[in-house]
């Protein structure tokens, strides 16, 4: 047993090594959000925190990335449930994954330039729909191999339990399967959303007038630098992440 | 400079930008003003911080400003594909656009006589008239195309705590300095000012830096691959962010960067100088040029000339020196010292030291900037050369 | 067949139908314009090779060679991180501190990942807090060149970019073995190391699958990394794409995308032969592939 707990031990250290290194590089940005810009401020600064909301640009941006976060954060699990479920059910499910991992397999910025050429033979204006559907269409395959990791260790066996026992398909899936894969489904969405917020590439090509917190991040840090108030942004995020994870952790935990 | 100019790759993305905008962007008008709005698409640094208010009184016009990238893909997809012309009015980008622009029909020919400051400005004058290898950035074939918000000239900056007093461009190239240099990711500003040296130090035939042909600028990336496999250089820059850094972390102590870097390094209380090279400057303007839309209302072009002759006003100019520390016209100055309401003595003096710094630099001479040169994609696939070498 | 059950085809159908739809297509169209003549501002229809030779025959050839290096390295190293962490979060902790975990691994997403990135070169310049580090304890007299700028600093960004993502596959294949199968082998009498290689390991096969195509693939088409993090043109193919497009050679660029995007189809094909996707699938299908 001795043994057994000096190996966890080392396994967490481990653990906290690796997280260590990931939110090293968080730092900086929380750090350079207090800084004062001229000496007179003080030590710390919290004007960058207001200069958020008065800079037009940037509070757009926040809308625009929330707005297709959202709408991806739903399309794209419920197209990566179809496309699981057509996986195991209909005949030709090689194809089939194959089709959905296609955009793994496509750089960003062929994708997004293939993509916008296609809108614009098509006469689709630049919107927000035109940004959803280049971020779902680079979760479709993360989202998707989540729910068919999640479906692998699902039996289908209890499915055919339910039927045995009156149920219709619908009935079976939504209370037999669901419930078993749903870490799975939320797996996906959070995975969708993540990558949402991240997408920098394909979303700047289709993007047109509008911009997403990436896009304007990346724009800015091109042509004129990064001004504190960004910063300000990101650790109001983290700050944010920090009390959600802490408000989930406090209610009471049912065990899936 | 702005020497996003031709070609900052990452700024391809923007083509999208363009892609998207062109695909008929629909802009709502927002009412509540006399006439309508100007669109005025900009690469950032012709905003004058949001404040159009003194051109809206006297115009009744407002400005509806777009960032765009500056890369020629960006621009040109910004107004080759269809709609574009239709929805931009002004276009404000680093000059030398012309031949791209005006062979597709994009662009006006400018009617001098609509813009009473053009003749007040004695940089239009004495660098950028006919003749002069200025022209290229507002003309073509003779005729003028593009109002010169801005001018600047660029050099290396270096900390001379670390380096001394350095006046040549050789200070890229010193062995003293190996490993301590960093270069734009950039052949029409890096490619171009180490052809100038060459040039200028003998070592290279090169007849013209402006405009060389593929031979000539194969010889310049031999000459940066050798010092590249030397060790020579720490990085390649390519965004605004990443060289201030460089030269605030003294990561670097020798970078081939644009001014306002070292302003804001400065800010941040180090002490970089903007290098004075007995080899000349890379010379450069920014260009505003009226986009060509037959549909456009004749009170819509009048208040877009208005716009243009606003820029090359004493109120514009001072501003936009003293937010991005650029030489804009010669009126900025006098404007500045002589409105201390709107601008206080620092500034003012900002702004004067500046333009009498820039127009020292031009007098003084170098070689004027090319962003599409006659080779540009030997350019593209010579410098391709350099960066996997 | 009934409206529901049309109606349910439908549904199924449906991401496919969006796939090819606004991915095939275009990238089919992209296929088409690498054969077109460049011309000044665009290019013009034609049929040509000229573009493909110009990309094989030149030293763009080695950036495509230097990125399936580079990603290859990213993906190795992550993997290595992420499995043991994975199984012993899925297999060894309770699922609150799991869950805590996880979320932990995921926060540092919500902070842009250039912002991200560029804190790297705060932490690993000659003037930064490492080289500080290394000084202050003595282990190095200097400040090490090579933290920052070079091949190590991409693969740190690379890694700390992807490698939480293949946590999560990893996790979800792994806890969901069934832990009778486990259970079986030990009263089969196998140790745990032969248990792990013989029974765990080939289980979450399909997790490891889905993670290495995550930060494979994702680092293949990285282009801010390797341009903040990788010093004097450390570049990737994506660089090469986005910098002919910057001179409006689209057919070139169409060239190097389509080249580049054979080349991952040409890497799934070989996994679908290696691995019989059937025992991938095995599970999901086993309704159909019942002998």
């Amino acid at each position: 047993m001795r043994r057994a707990g000096a190996a966890r031990a080392s396994l967490w250290a481990g653990i906290a090594a690796i997280l260590l290194m990931l939110y090293l590089p968080l730092l900086p940005p929380v750090l350079f959000s207090i800084a004062p810009e001229h000496a007179g401020e003080g030590p710390v600064t919290l004007r960058w925190y207001g200069e958020i909301w008065e800079s037009e640009l940037l509070s757009g941006a926040i809308a625009t990335s929330l707005e297709a976060g959202a709408i991806v954060a739903v399309v794209t699990p419920v197209l990566s449930l179809a496309a699981a479920m057509a996986i195991r059910e209909l005949r030709m499910p090689r194809l089939l994954l194959l089709l959905v991992l296609l955009p793994l397999f496509v750089p960003g910025v062929s994708m997004g330039l293939a993509t916008a050429f296609f809108f614009r033979i098509l006469g689709i204006a630049p919107s927000l729909v035109t940004i959803a559907m280049v971020q779902t269409l680079w979760a479709l395959p993360f989202a998707t191999l989540v729910v068919l990791t999640a479906m692998s260790s699902f039996d289908p066996v209890y499915l055919e339990a339910a039927y045995m026992a009156g149920a219709n398909r619908w009935r079976a899936f939504r209370d037999i399967e669901l419930p078993l894969i749903r870490p799975g489904i939320s797996g996906a969405a959070t995975f969708s959303l993540i990558l949402s917020f991240n997408e920098t590439i394909r979303t700047s090509i289709v993007q047109g007038p509008l911009n997403t917190v990436q896009t304007y991040i990346w724009s800015t840090y091109r042509e004129v630098g990064l001004s504190p108030s960004l910063y300000a942004l990101m650790t109001l995020l983290i700050a944010v992440t920090f009390a959600l994870v802490g408000a989930y952790l406090l209610r009471a935990p049912r065990e899936a | 400079m702005q020497s996003n100019p031709a070609i900052n790759r990452r700024d391809a993305l923007k083509l999208a930008l363009a892609a998207g905008a062109a695909a008929a962007v629909p802009f709502r008008a927002r009412p509540s003003l006399a006439g309508g709005r100007i669109n005025f698409a900009d690469i950032g640094v012709g905003d004058p911080g949001g404040d159009w208010s003194r051109y809206t009184k006297s115009s009744g016009y407002g400005v509806n400003l777009v960032s765009i990238g500056n890369a020629p893909s960006a621009i040109l997809n910004l107004l080759v594909a269809g709609g574009g012309t239709g929805t931009y009015d002004i276009i404000n980008i680093v000059g030398g656009m012309q031949k791209p622009l005006v062979d597709n029909n994009l662009i006006e020919e400018l009617d001098t006589s609509k813009i009473p400051n053009w003749t007040k400005d004695r940089n239009i004058g004495e660098f950028l008239t006919a003749g002069t290898p200025g022209f290229q950035f507002i003309g073509y074939n003779g005729k003028i195309y593009g109002c010169p918000t801005v001018l600047q000239g660029d050099s290396f900056a270096y900390l001379p705590e670390k380096t001394g007093t350095l006046d040549s461009y050789a200070a890229l190239f010193d062995p003293r300095f190996k490993g301590y240099v960093a270069l734009e990711d950039n052949y029409t500003t890096a490619g171009q000012k180490t052809a100038l040296f060459l040039k200028a130090s003998g070592q290279a035939d090169i007849k013209n830096p402006d405009d060389m042909t593929p031979d000539e600028f194969k010889k310049v990336v031999d000459y940066l691959i050798e010092h590249k496999r030397a060790g020579q250089f720490r990085v390649i820059w390519s965004s605004f962010q990443q060289a201030v850094d460089l030269i605030v972390s003294k990561e670097v102590h020798v970078i081939d960067c644009w001014e306002p870097m070292v302003f804001a390094a400065k800010a941040k209380g180090v002490d970089a100088v903007y290098a004075d090279p007995k080899e000349g400057y890379l010379l450069w303007a920014m260009a505003a040029y009226v986009v060509r839309n037959p549909g456009r209302s004749a009170e819509q072009e009048a208040a877009a000339y208005q716009l243009l002759d606003f820029m090359l006003g004493g109120w514009y100019g001072a501003k936009i020196t003293t937010l991005r520390g650029y030489m804009t016209n010669t009126d900025a100055p006098d404007y500045a010292k002589a409105h201390p309401d709107e601008f206080s003595a620092d500034e003012a003096a900002k702004v004067a030291s500046i333009t009498e710094n820039v127009r020292r630099k031009f007098t003084k001479g170098g070689t004027w900037q090319n962003r599409w040169p006659t080779a540009v994609e030997a350019y593209e696939s010579e410098w391709s050369r350099f960066k996997s070498a | 067949m009934s409206v529901a059950a049309w109606g349910r085809r439908a549904f199924l159908l449906l991401p496919a139908a969006f796939v090819t739809l606004f991915l095939i297509l275009p990238l089919a169209f992209t296929f088409l314009v690498s054969f077109w003549k460049r011309s000044m501002l665009g290019m013009r229809p034609g049929f040509v090779f000229a573009n493909y030779a110009e990309f094989l025959t030149g030293t763009r050839l080695t950036v495509l060679g230097r990125s399936f290096v580079i990603s290859a390295e990213a993906t190795l190293i992550g993997l290595l991180i992420a499995y043991p962490i994975a199984y012993f979060l899925a297999r060894k902790v309770r699922p609150r501190a799991t869950r805590l975990v996880l979320l932990l691994f995921t926060v540092p997403f919500l902070v842009n990942y250039i912002i991200r990135t560029f804190a790297w070169t705060y932490l690993l310049g000659r003037t930064g807090p490492v080289n500080a580090l290394l000084i202050a304890a003595g282990l190095t007299r200097g400040p090490v060149d090579w933290l920052l700028f070079s091949p190590f600093s991409v693969l740190i960004g690379m890694i700390s970019s992807y490698m939480p993502f293949m946590i999560f596959p990893l996790w979800i294949s792994i806890a969901g073995i069934d832990r009778r199968l486990i259970e079986a082998s030990w009263m089969l009498g196998a140790p745990p190391a032969r248990t792990f290689l013989r029974v765990a390991l080939p289980l979450s096969l399909p997790g490891i699958f889905a993670a290495v195509i995550f930060s494979f693939v994702g680092c293949f088409g990285e282009s801010a990394v390797p341009v903040i993090l990788g010093g004097v043109g450390y570049q990737l193919i994506g660089n090469e794409i986005t910098s002919t497009l910057d001179v409006l050679n689209y057919p070139l660029a169409a060239a190097m995308s389509s080249v580049v995007t054979a080349a991952m189809l040409a890497l799934i094909g070989v996994w679908y032969l290696a691995f019989d996707l059937r025992s991938f699938l095995g599970k999901i299908l086993s309704r159909r592939s019942s002998p």
